[in-house]
């Protein structure tokens, strides 16, 4: 399916800001933002938030409970063998492999995570509005695609005024983001 | 925030920020220099005499290393620490650095971060080639197994290091390619070669710099930031209790742990300067790693160096203070007199005593002063670890055990090996990866300019 989008290109983090200020005031919908580096402000105007902290937690203590279990079924339950007199559950030196192996499953399984969520995987071919948003320029774009046809027109305008260098209508095909 | 006035600004030159892509990606661009070929012709040179060391060892067994019954551990296990102290100061550098939120430390960490992941390679290597028997090396995976199933001993320290290194070394080259993943994607839209798009396009797995994939990406950087700055204080707290746990005289101490640790983050931060003095002076990029980084640096060396002279002095007091003769003996009559004299006074002069010259301006200014000494910290550190095994092994309880230690050709040439594959794999970073992080710097380069006023 091919989809028209509104593409705003700015040089100045300042006018991209007050554009998507304006753009939203005008209750127009962002489709999203391409910047070169993170823009905190953008993060609170798109209101965008990521729950990983949270998902981290979990796999913390998935990790911590998982690897306790393992070693009291291993040393315990399945084959325990006599080190030296030591109990069998001999809790205090399973914490060191517990620490490491808990790091490693929050590592690896948020990880995991953010490549399903952002869709980031080897050979993914994500939509890219503008080469220029990975090097210095800040893209704003807006779908174009909705029942109120003039949505583009309007938004191209309010853009324009805040000092976008370029603002161009592009078609794209089968867009994956 | 506080202003930059004291430091300056972080990028100097008021880059903007194509200028900043442009000057990052340059050298990826152009073909490298013949010093690029040359020390890469050296490198592979010396990691192929190790992979014939490393063939005899596999192929005779360690018998043809300088190891005997006393000194079951020698130059390999020294070497080991070595690397993985080396390997500490990426993660340490980019970890502590960024949840203390130091922006200085975005010119740097990529390098820094580059380098554990090699050093940490090259460490792993010395463990598997110990056990004698490679080929079997998986055993020391709990897996499921058919003989009982007969699990590993997880109380024992060498079983805490293989998992602490395992887990080290997947982490650190994870968060080393998240970090590079906005990189990557820059370079794939920069390129005009269909081959290097379609490579970095594959290995950039689609980043388009949205704010969806931004937030999750700095949310996911202080996550794997966070819990990795634990590990980076456990893993070589791990590595000394392969020391500590045993009872020889002059391992069985609890100032190991921390000793460890700092000893492992000052030679990776000189190993740091190393790498930083030579990319700056190669590639010309004084514009993002200013004096001013080389100086804080330098300073952080003086500090740890300061706390390594305190550990030095506190193992011998606590040696005579706790009245224990054999390990009176081994501090006094095998390290700070004895065969050892020149490992244990070449540590202290190296490390110790000569980092001190870092309180000197002009020293910390001047980039064949800080990486004179930031070489003559490392080789401090070698000898500390040659003085820490071989010293308590070849003297031990027993007179009729003590022997003497020299390695053979076939210790050197597995050592040489390493230091070439290292040396490799950083040549090929400089010129097939962004040296530095730049959509880090790009966010921090109006940091203490005119422009942020």
């Amino acid at each position: 399916m091919t989809r028209t989008f509104k593409i705003g290109i700015f040089d100045d983090e300042m006018k991209f800001i007050s554009s998507i200020r304006s753009l939203q005031e005008q209750k127009l919908q962002i489709f999203d933002v391409f910047t070169p580096y993170p823009v905190h402000e953008v993060f609170h105007l798109l209101k965008r938030k990521s729950k990983l902290p949270t998902a981290a937690y979990f796999f913390g203590l998935f990790g911590i409970v998982g690897t306790l279990a393992f070693l009291y079924y291993t040393s315990v339950i399945s084959w325990p063998l006599n080190y030296g007199g030591k109990p069998f559950n001999s809790f205090p030196s399973f914490i060191v492999v517990t620490i490491v192996v808990t790091i490693l499953t929050v590592t690896l399984a948020s990880l995991a995570l953010f490549s399903a969520r952002s869709k980031l995987f080897p050979g993914r071919d994500n939509t890219i509005f503008d080469l220029r948003a990975t090097d210095d320029k800040f893209v704003i774009v807006v779908d174009t695609n909705v029942k109120d046809t003039t949505v583009g027109e309007k938004a191209g305008g309010i853009m324009e005024e805040q000092g976008a260098i370029e603002v161009v209508d592009k078609e794209f095909e089968n867009v994956e983001v | 925030m506080y202003k930059r006035k004291i430091r300056g600004p972080l990028i100097e030159g008021n880059k903007t920020l194509g200028q900043i892509t442009k000057e990052i990606a340059a050298p990826m661009e152009v073909t490298p220099g013949l010093w690029w070929y040359i020390a890469f012709f050296i490198s592979s040179v010396a990691a192929v005499f190790g992979g014939y060391a490393i063939f005899i060892t596999v192929n005779k067994g360690i018998g043809t290393w300088g190891v005997n019954n006393s000194v079951a551990w020698g130059w390999e296990i020294v070497n080991f620490v070595w690397w993985i102290g080396i390997g500490h100061a990426g993660t340490a550098f980019s970890i502590f650095l960024l949840i203390l939120r130091q922006k200085w430390r975005t010119s740097i960490n990529r390098a820094a971060e580059a380098m554990t992941v090699f050093a940490v390679m090259s460490a792993a290597l010395f463990p598997a080639l110990h056990m004698g028997r490679i080929w079997n090396v998986f055993y020391i995976f709990p897996y499921p197994n058919t003989r009982g199933p007969l699990w590993v001993n997880f109380n024992s320290p060498l079983f805490w290091d293989f998992s602490a290194i395992t887990a080290y070394l997947l982490i650190s080259a994870s968060f080393w390619y998240l970090g590079m993943l906005p990189d990557l994607g820059t370079i794939r839209d920069r390129t005009t070669s269909k081959i290097k798009k379609a490579v970095y396009g594959l290995f950039s797995m689609g980043w388009t710099g949205s704010s969806r994939q931004w937030i999750r990406f700095e949310s996911l950087s202080f996550i794997l930031g966070g819990i990795a700055a634990v590990l980076v204080v456990s893993v070589h707290s791990i590595v000394s209790t392969d020391f500590a746990v045993g009872v020889e005289p002059g391992w069985h101490t609890t100032i190991f742990p921390p000793f460890f640790v700092v000893g492992a983050i000052f030679s990776g931060f000189a190993m740091v300067m190393t790498l930083m003095v030579l990319i700056r002076k190669i590639y010309k990029l004084t514009d993002y790693v200013t004096d001013n980084h080389m100086d804080a640096i330098a300073r952080i060396l003086i500090f740890i160096s300061l706390i390594m002279a305190t550990a030095y002095v506190t193992e011998l007091f606590i040696s005579w203070y706790s009245g224990n003769k054999y390990d009176m003996f081994t501090m006094f009559r095998n390290r700070v007199t004895g065969d050892y004299t020149m490992q244990f006074w070449g540590m202290i002069v190296c490390n110790a005593i000569i980092p001190q010259l870092f309180w000197f301006r002009k020293i910390r200014r001047n980039w064949i002063g800080l990486l004179s000494i930031s070489l003559v910290i490392n080789l401090g550190m070698w000898l500390e670890r040659y003085n820490i095994v071989i010293t308590s092994l070849s003297k031990d309880f027993l007179p009729s055990n003590w022997v003497s230690y020299s390695p053979t050709i076939i210790d050197i040439g597995v050592f040489v090996g390493t230091i070439g594959l290292f040396g490799a794999g950083v040549l090929l970073f400089m010129r097939y990866i962004p040296m530095m992080a730049i959509s880090e710097l790009k966010s921090v380069a109006n940091i203490g300019t005119k422009k942020e006023d």
